[in-house]
């Protein structure tokens, strides 16, 4: 994948269409942002969002460039469950739309997922928490970044460092100059050119192929494909779904725009959103299994989709390829920017270091905490250590571990602080043995299982009453 | 146990019909939000 020899576009193209959308987000992220006068409208483009742009962004966010890369990758190595588990990253979307409403009433001024954790579990929990989302955070940074860099190098032959940076360019300036409402905004628009590419991609090989020769030639040459009794496709299926609960329970990208919609509209919006997302990893998934058919040599699996794109359209089938990456990559990378930034804002500098920072204060700050985020993965990304780039699959142990406290802290008023804080350690630390003890497929399994575990016996064994109202008073500024 | 032709049909073309219907659904959710002035 790293060969320029597997490139399905020249540089020069892939110059013009970088050009020609760099220039439209950062416009609409200089239009969007002019109006954000206050903090809320800046972090959390007024707390007003409606259901069309609520459900765009949760969507547009969750599909990264591994869901429309990856993907077919799987359906490539895992078969039918590969695209399958992968879409039960959707069960954490649906999951966290009833969670959304109890967050909208228990905590009507809050800002971030740490505004919740240090009212409901206090300092220390908080502190704990605040690691594992940092460490997330700045974890999923960095594959975005190195994802950016080498998907660019890959389809258009452009040089890593000049993709990586472009991409990290474009999605900071955006952010800076709009705030959470560029964000929200640009997400709409990249989710129909996904959803749009997604599906004359998955058309044209249905007309040109046709599902019966394409059933017919995997059966013949590849049959574990079609075999819905694969070992190794059903364990995927089940860590990858605690892994994306857990990282859409816990994460600040989530619970900001739970924050950010308008009230009664994220239940709607992140259900919805869940249910149209569910296929996309199946649509974008299901082109790979062309592959026997278009008698393809892939020389790397996680360039399949493009290969098969390019065979079946050519070069319009490489442009659409590029422009679904593209888009797929700033919808999230952007939302990540802002999402940390809101964390690094709001629980480490007002919580931490200045209690009694002004909103215009913090609007600054939070500008420049998005700019020298944005350096900060530049430079980790740059030198491209491989490493790195498998960094996110350490952190299913992290995620994973904080299920439990959140929902038994937002349903269980029993739940007790100290039950909490070593659920998310004990959970993780044994996660993360999992990991190098059996393999990358059960430490999230095993993370979540602990953490349950040990929520539910200290919550049995010393229950708190935790008084529900204290959380209306989480705005922020009662941290001084 | 292999998937048969029919369910490999069926998983792919409900995927592709609700994937179909998601971006003309919120396009319709803009047009309504923008009409009633609810955009954000």
């Amino acid at each position: 994948m790293n060969s320029v020899n597997s490139a399905v576009l020249d540089a020069n193209t892939g110059w013009l269409i970088l050009a020609l959308f760099s220039a439209l987000w950062i416009a609409l992220g200089w239009f969007w942002g002019r109006k954000a006068r206050q903090l809320d409208d800046y972090m959390l483009a007024g707390r007003n969002v409606g259901l069309a742009l609520g459900t765009a962004t949760a969507m547009a966010t969750w599909v990264t460039s591994n869901t429309t890369l990856v993907a077919p990758q799987f359906a490539l190595q895992l078969g039918i469950w590969g695209m399958l588990g992968y879409s039960l990253g959707s069960v954490g979307l649906m999951l966290f739309a009833p969670m959304v409403k109890r967050i909208r009433q228990l905590v009507p001024h809050g800002y971030t997922s740490g505004d919740f954790i240090r009212m409901r579990y206090g300092t220390w929990t908080w502190r704990v928490f605040l690691v594992i989302s940092m460490c997330y955070a700045l974890g999923w940074l960095i594959s975005l970044g190195m994802a950016g860099g080498i998907l660019i190098h890959a389809l258009t032959g452009i040089q890593y460092e000049l993709g990586m940076t472009v991409i990290l360019v474009i999605c900071v300036s955006y952010t800076l100059l709009g705030g959470l409402r560029a964000v929200i905004g640009t997400d709409f628009i990249q989710t129909l050119l996904i959803l749009l590419g997604i599906i004359i991609l998955a058309v044209l090989t249905i007309t040109e192929i046709g599902f019966d020769t394409m059933h017919q030639n995997v059966l013949a040459e590849r049959p574990e494909l079609l075999n819905l009794l694969m070992p190794a496709a059903i364990m995927f299926l089940f860590n990858n779904l605690l892994f994306g609960i857990g990282e859409i329970f816990h994460s600040n990208v989530w619970w900001s725009r739970a924050f950010a919609f308008r009230e009664n509209v994220g239940f709607r919006a992140y259900l919805i959103a869940g249910i149209v997302w569910a296929p996309i990893p199946i649509v974008a998934g299901f082109i790979a299994l062309a592959v026997p058919s278009l008698g393809l040599n892939v020389p790397a699996a996680d360039m399949v989709g493009p290969m098969v794109a390019a065979k079946l359209l050519g070069f319009t089938g490489a442009v659409i390829v590029f422009i679904v990456v593209f888009s797929s990559l700033a919808s999230s990378l952007d939302s990540l920017l802002a999402a940390t930034s809101d964390l690094i804002l709001q629980d480490i500098y007002r919580g931490h270091i200045n209690p009694d920072a002004s909103d215009e204060r913090l609007r600054i700050m939070a500008k420049r905490i998005i700019l020298l985020l944005g350096v900060l993965t530049w430079m980790i990304c740059l030198p491209r250590v491989a490493t790195l780039g498998s960094l996110l699959q350490y952190l299913g142990a992290f995620v994973a571990s904080t299920i439990w406290p959140i929902i038994a802290g937002l349903y269980w008023q029993r739940t007790n602080a100290n039950g909490a804080l070593l659920a998310m350690v004990l959970g993780t630390v044994t996660g993360i043995w999992a990991y190098f003890a059996v393999g990358f497929y059960v430490a999230a399994l095993v993370s979540a299982a602990v953490s349950m575990l040990i929520v539910v016996i200290s919550t049995w064994i010393r229950p708190s009453h935790f008084d529900w109202t204290r959380l209306a008073s989480a705005t922020g500024a009662d941290r001084s | 146990m292999t998937i048969s032709l029919f369910a490999f049909k069926l998983v792919i073309t409900a995927a592709l019909a609700i994937t179909v219907i998601s971006p003309i659904a919120l396009v319709i959710f803009w047009i309504k939000d923008w009409k009633d002035r609810k955009l954000w």
